[in-house]
């Protein structure tokens, strides 16, 4: 290191420890004062001298019809808390459009990962739409044209931006001058408002780049009454009020964590007054509260909760400490549980420390500890779990069983962008790996397993339908991973389109024991003779099965296929890919040129090429 | 009572400004310090309203130009300070 590099070093360090001062205060205490006065320390800091991976570097614009300046002191600090390290452009008050239209804006220039686009329904439908409404003999067109005014612009922002753009939708007013009568006429004031939010929805329902913010739903859960402060409003143009501020930015910050891929994809369960009243040891059978009558019915809609979160793709986990005999029972035979057996991708029924069972569940169900919340009743189980292992999200449960429902379904950490349908069959595929395991255990030779689990898979390119889930993959993947190379939906939607450049390609697994869905995924940069593999990926729970060889096989087919001559594989090392570090090498290429990190490897097809293994059944389509 | 009413109106300015509660004094002025622009001091009207329990009227709002303003609008709102 020169001398420049170890001063560059040491102000980080020093500018990285002010920053941690900070945030720990507004941990201990968030108030609206101390986040102002958060951000404003912050923003006196020398932040460039810190070293961020750019996985952690997010970029927001704020545009927007009123005074956006206090949310952005909620998204910036709100991201810090999460450990982002946001840069956030507010754009010049109430010039939303000239914005967008302008292509030379600031906006553009400033290349945000994330728009936040907040437009109250006053400056689109100008300033005496409330006062004439009554009059208004076209309201039907007049909300046509709003939207066709908003679908432009949006269409505009879309082509010129790659960034995640968050419309809200707009809060239904609570007053009409017609009172009671609203819904009596062809079209009261707040059917207006009603039908101009469905419209909105169904414009963008199959849109990834573009997510209506439901801030009409979360108004009214905050309170409309409260939403907006009339002296700030007026004095200042402040279109949220201070208190209502944390809970709008919240709502943001459940799309910034799901693309930046902070979300949460396992809830580990304690047993004793969570999943029922009472403990098991000491009550008995017949002694929990679990059933129709109070304490119990909470703890069985607590259930039904977590029950609805499994069938969207959340895995489910126990780590108790209980009689195993005891506690399993109870999941198997009682009348009223809600999760049986089946729901829970494995299990820590025991005596042993928690903090060691959390680990040996995520290297079971093989995520990340990132990836993991945790729910207890015992603050003192909570705590030493947020001690020794930071990077689980550990639910701060409220003391009554009453309130459990409501304190997980405030939690915005489960979000994905997309839905896809490996995640709606995720439970299923959780329970049919613990049936594979056992029969690996069953078997003598890998070979004979491997031939028993009577797999098929299926090569195909990316099509509209598994594009969210390789999208998914490509942000997500790190152990098999030979590039690491991220990009997305609309990276991805774009490359797609350029079928002479690039191939994506797809690879699904199926076995005798269930559907593991799209589990590969390889991204081919296509030249006239020769083809790079810019990414090759794979998702952990089906390696040591060869079908990554039986996917690269089937590229190299391809290849020849299409008179190629040479398939250039490049690998770049990470801390967590090392499984991948002989991939190339064991499949026959030859490392040619080394630049940096990334190292080149070439396989000449006239000479070799990739066998397909014999026990895999292969379908094309 | 009105120095404890006084250390909380100096926690707000203190916070809201970025400035050393030690260097806070009436004659604080919105001239001398860019800090105090008008969002900053928009925020210094809002939590002085909600911890004094006081709203203050539009003109007040705006004539208040140091400390020593701030304290005397309070006092007219019954603010013993």
């Amino acid at each position: 290191m020169t001398p420049d590099d170890v001063s560059k070093k040491r102000t980080g360090e020093s500018v990285s420890s002010q920053l941690k001062e900070i945030l720990d205060l507004i941990r201990k205490e968030p108030t609206h004062l101390n986040y102002w006065n958060a951000y404003k320390r912050i923003q006196r800091l020398n932040l460039e001298a810190l070293d961020v991976p750019n996985e952690k570097r997010i970029k927001v614009a704020l545009l927007s019809s009123f005074t956006i300046d206090p949310l952005a002191v909620y998204i910036d600090i709100k991201s810090r808390l999460t450990g982002l390290y946001p840069e956030i452009y507010i754009g010049p008050f109430n010039q939303y459009q000239q914005e967008i239209l302008d292509e030379g804006s600031k906006l553009y220039a400033f290349k945000p990962d994330v728009v936040v686009l907040a437009v109250q329904a006053e400056s689109l439908l100008g300033e005496d739409f409330y006062s004439g409404f009554m009059k208004f003999s076209e309201k039907e067109q007049h909300r046509a044209e709003i939207i066709d005014q908003l679908k432009k612009l949006l269409s505009l922002l879309t082509s010129r931006t790659k960034a995640l753009v968050l419309m809200n939708n707009f809060m239904v007013p609570s007053f009409t001058p017609l009172g009671i009568l609203d819904n009596k006429m062809d079209m009261g004031l707040k059917s207006f408002f009603y039908g101009l939010n469905q419209r909105l929805t169904d414009l963008y329902r199959e849109s990834n780049q573009v997510y209506v913010v439901d801030l009409e739903g979360v108004a009214s859960k905050y309170g409309k009454s409260r939403c907006l402060n009339y002296q700030m409003y007026y004095m200042g143009s402040f279109g949220l009020s201070e208190s209502f501020l944390p809970v709008v930015a919240e709502e943001y910050m459940g799309y910034i964590k799901a693309l930046k891929n902070l979300t949460r994809k396992c809830i580990v369960l304690d047993l004793d007054n969570i999943l029922w009243g009472g403990i098991i040891g000491e009550d008995g059978f017949d002694g929990i509260k679990l059933g129709k009558d109070s304490p119990g019915n909470a703890y069985v809609d607590f259930q039904r909760l977590l029950l609805s979160y499994y069938n969207r793709g959340i895995i489910l986990a126990i780590n108790s400490k209980n009689n195993y005999e005891d506690a399993i029972k109870v999941i198997r035979e009682h009348p009223y549980m809600v999760l049986r057996e089946k729901h829970f991708a494995t299990m820590r029924i025991n005596w042993q420390d928690k903090v060691q069972n959390m680990i040996e569940l995520a290297k079971e169900i093989n995520i990340g500890l990132d990836s993991m919340a945790f729910v207890d009743d015992n603050p003192r189980e909570r705590e030493q779990i947020k001690q020794a292992l930071p990077q689980i999200l550990v639910v701060d449960m409220p003391s009554s069983p009453f309130l459990y429902r409501q304190a997980l379904e405030d939690l915005n950490d489960f979000n994905v962008l997309a839905l896809t349908e490996e995640d709606k069959m995720r439970g299923e595929m959780y329970y049919a790996r613990k049936m594979r395991e056992e029969l690996r255990e069953s078997m003598t030779s890998v070979e004979d397993f491997l031939k028993s689990l009577e797999m098929k898979i299926v090569i195909k390119y990316a099509d509209d339908f598994n594009l969210p889930r390789i999208a998914r993959m490509v942000n997500k993947t790190n152990q098999f991973n030979l590039t690491t190379r991220r990009y997305t939906d609309v990276e991805i939607k774009k490359m797609r389109e350029k079928r002479d450049e690039f191939s994506i390609y797809s690879l699904q697994v199926i076995d005798k024991f269930g559907d593991e869905g799209i589990v590969g995924l390889a991204i081919v940069r296509k030249e006239p003779q020769t083809w790079i593999l810019d990414s090759f990926l794979m998702s952990c729970r089906v390696i040591g099965r060869k079908v990554e060889t039986a996917f690269l096989a089937k590229i190299v087919a391809d290849a020849k296929k299409e008179g190629i001559s040479t398939i250039i594989g490049e690998y770049i090392p990470t801390q967590k890919n090392a499984p991948v570090k002989d991939f190339y090498p064991d499949h026959g290429f030859e490392k040619f040129l080394q630049e940096g990190d990334l190292s080149k490897w070439r396989l000449d097809l006239t000479q070799s090429t990739v066998k397909m293994p014999k026990w895999l059944e292969v379908q094309d389509e | 009572m009105s120095s404890r009413m006084e250390e909380r109106l100096k926690d707000i300015l203190a916070k809201v400004l970025l400035v050393d509660k030690a260097n806070i004094n009436d004659r604080t002025s919105r001239k001398n310090m860019e800090e105090w622009d008008s969002m900053a001091h928009l925020m210094l009207v809002s939590e002085i309203e909600s911890v004094f329990e006081v709203m203050m009227s539009d003109d007040d709002i705006t004539e208040i130009e140091t400390v020593g303003d701030i304290k005397k609008v309070l006092r007219k709102l019954g603010v013993a300070i």
